[in-house]
């Protein structure tokens, strides 16, 4: 990402920013320090669907590494998901940032059922997604000139 | 809940756009098994059983193999009316799950759906199939490269539905096959090619390729068919055109192969397949 | 919820009616409403083939069906493929070759079975094996099964 490290370390750290870069979704509530909460919207195919998430911050290395923990689960428990991730941030000169994430990524019930294979190629891709909307997101001349 | 019985496209239509989150029945074969793993709860199922206008096969004058929506796979795999080349899409219809199934399931049905394991779209994508679509906006036609837009996910608009598949005539002389790669007998494909061929002492004059179940879409490769009308049929050959398939592959790792093995098996059926052509089809 | 709607099936040339939701399936309409049992639930998704049933001759997967779909259709169970009390010839065969051990599959397999009996009665073994590969045997009683059929329709291929 064209933008430097604190900057970029500062928006992951933020949900109100950080949130929106996430395709599908709303309702983000921040529980208490490290953790949040938010409404996940997912769509394969015809199967449309929601998760509640929640995510809790485990470990925290400002500002180059984080650790986290997401639980999801659809409405009556028709699917759960795990995610563990990690997030590596390195400055590789002042106005560029080299973003490693790694997320490991369980889905059990109706979805894991169904098509596991499939699932895990839909994360991928909204990780994709995320990360583009991130980048298009932290690289605007507007947030570029936000002081800190 | 409701279940409608049409008589007509039209009236199918027209209750679709009365109910955004109605769908269209056909064979039931996917959309029942998908109701009882709690995965879809349609507010109203319109049957399509009843409408005559969409069942059937018909050649037409050009050679143009015309297959209705609610053609049974069965009727379709057992057909005489295909010429040689576009026999491809019977040889898959043949392989589609089970007997029971291949008597329930229609093309209709199994396309609109898009699995992207599914046997009809490497063979309708190697045929140079188009579908035909009627919505509340009219009829429009759309090539079958365009109409699989990703796992799940068909160029289908809300309210649409399939009428029928149209296949053009292939080029005189050509012969067809489907290779698939399955676990069992009747299960969904770890890795499909669907081929079509027309050969000329020895030089190949045009050639089809398409791999399914390796991708969100059913895949094909100018490139790689190139590749194979320059150079014919050696492994070296089709090792070169196999790699142009597999850099537009993006397989799934699942209990039926892992990406790794199923890139590993395109050449293999690649292979496999234009034997069979060669060899009229047949194992 | 859905409101119960009145349905009538012809199933083994009788007519059975009952109040059913618009989505119950034929499988769980012939067990449930009609009483019809012989037909089994098995994996509900298709693939195991013990709701195996004809309609209008067919056979096709009860648990696939949707019941009020299957109306002005002539619908065969397990229950009908006796006829007057005499086993069929499948039947029978299934019978002398010791073809069902817990018996959960032998319905679906019997139906499987006819089918394709009735497509030709020179079958080779491959052509048997294909036929019922639609049908699950837990039991793995398969080699008594396909002898079962080869009795009835088995031979030197065509």
């Amino acid at each position: 990402m064209n933008a430097p490290v604190d900057r970029v370390w500062e928006f992951m750290m933020d949900p109100d920013r950080m949130a929106p870069c996430v395709p599908g979704c709303s309702d983000v509530e921040v529980l208490g320090e490290n953790k949040y909460r938010a409404n996940v919207k997912v769509a394969v195919g015809p199967i449309k669907t929601s998760f509640k998430v929640s995510v809790e911050l485990t470990e925290q290395n400002a500002p180059t590494y984080a650790a986290s923990v997401t639980r999801g689960e659809e409405g009556g428990k028709a699917s759960m998901l795990t995610a563990n991730s990690e997030l590596r941030l390195t400055s590789v000169n002042s106005d560029e940032t080299e973003v490693y994430y790694l997320s490991e990524v369980s889905l059990v019930g109706r979805l894991g059922k169904f098509g596991l294979g499939m699932m895990k190629k839909k994360a991928k891709a909204i990780g994709e997604e995320f990360a583009e909307s991130f980048r298009i997101q932290i690289e605007t001349p507007a947030n570029r000139a936000k002081v800190g | 809940m409701k279940l409608h019985h049409p008589r007509s496209i039209d009236e199918a239509v027209s209750l679709l756009g009365k109910d955004g989150e109605a769908r269209c029945l056909a064979g039931g074969a996917t959309l029942v098994a998908m109701m009882n793993a709690d995965l879809l709860a349609p507010s109203g199922l319109v049957s399509l059983r009843d409408v005559e206008t969409l069942k059937g096969i018909s050649i037409e004058a050009d050679g143009t193999a015309v297959i209705g929506a609610m053609t049974n796979h069965v009727t379709i795999a057992e057909a005489t009316e295909f010429d040689s080349g576009q026999s491809v899409v019977a040889r898959a219809a043949a392989v589609i799950g089970h007997p029971a199934i291949r008597n329930m399931g229609t093309i209709g049905g199994a396309i609109a759906h898009a699995d992207s394991a599914a046997d009809y779209p490497a063979a309708l994508l190697a045929a140079d199939a188009v579908i035909c679509v009627a919505g509340a906006d009219g009829a429009r036609e759309i090539p079958a490269g365009d109409f699989f837009v990703d796992y799940l996910e068909t160029a289908l608009e809300e309210g649409e539905l399939v009428t029928s598949v149209r296949i053009p005539a292939a080029p005189a002389g050509s012969v067809a096959a489907y290779e698939k790669f399955a676990r069992v007998e009747g299960d969904f494909a770890t890795v499909s090619v669907a081929v079509m061929l027309q050969e000329n002492d020895g030089a190949i004059d045009d050639i089809r390729l398409a791999v399914g179940a390796c991708a969100p879409v059913p895949i094909r490769s100018p490139d790689a068919e190139q590749i194979l009308r320059r150079d014919g049929v050696s492994d070296t050959s089709i090792a070169a055109a196999c790699e142009h398939l597999a850099a537009l592959a993006d397989p799934v790792d699942d209990f039926r192969g892992s990406g790794g093995y199923r890139l590993k098996l395109i050449p293999v059926l690649v292979a496999r397949a234009i034997e069979a052509a060669r060899n009229g089809g047949a194992e | 919820m859905s409101e119960k709607i009145p349905l009538s099936l012809t199933v083994n040339g009788q007519t059975h009616q009952a109040f059913v939701r618009p989505t119950d399936t034929l499988l769980h309409v012939l067990r449930d409403e009609f009483h019809l049992t012989g037909t089994k639930r098995g994996c509900n998704q298709g693939i195991c083939g013990a709701c195996t049933v004809m309609v209008d001759g067919k056979i096709v997967r009860g648990c696939l069906s949707i019941a009020t779909n299957c109306t002005n259709r002539e619908i065969t169970t397990i229950e009908g493929i006796e006829a007057d009390g005499n086993l069929s010839p499948i039947q029978q065969a299934f019978l002398e070759s010791g073809a069902a051990q817990c018996g959960f599959c032998t319905p679906g397999m019997v139906m499987a079975a006819t089918a394709l009996a009735r497509t030709n009665d020179k079958l080779s073994d491959d052509q048997i094996r294909e036929g019922l590969s639609g049908n699950l045997c837990r039991c793995s009683g398969y080699i008594k099964i396909v002898d079962a059929v080869r009795s009835v329709c088995g031979g030197d291929a065509v």
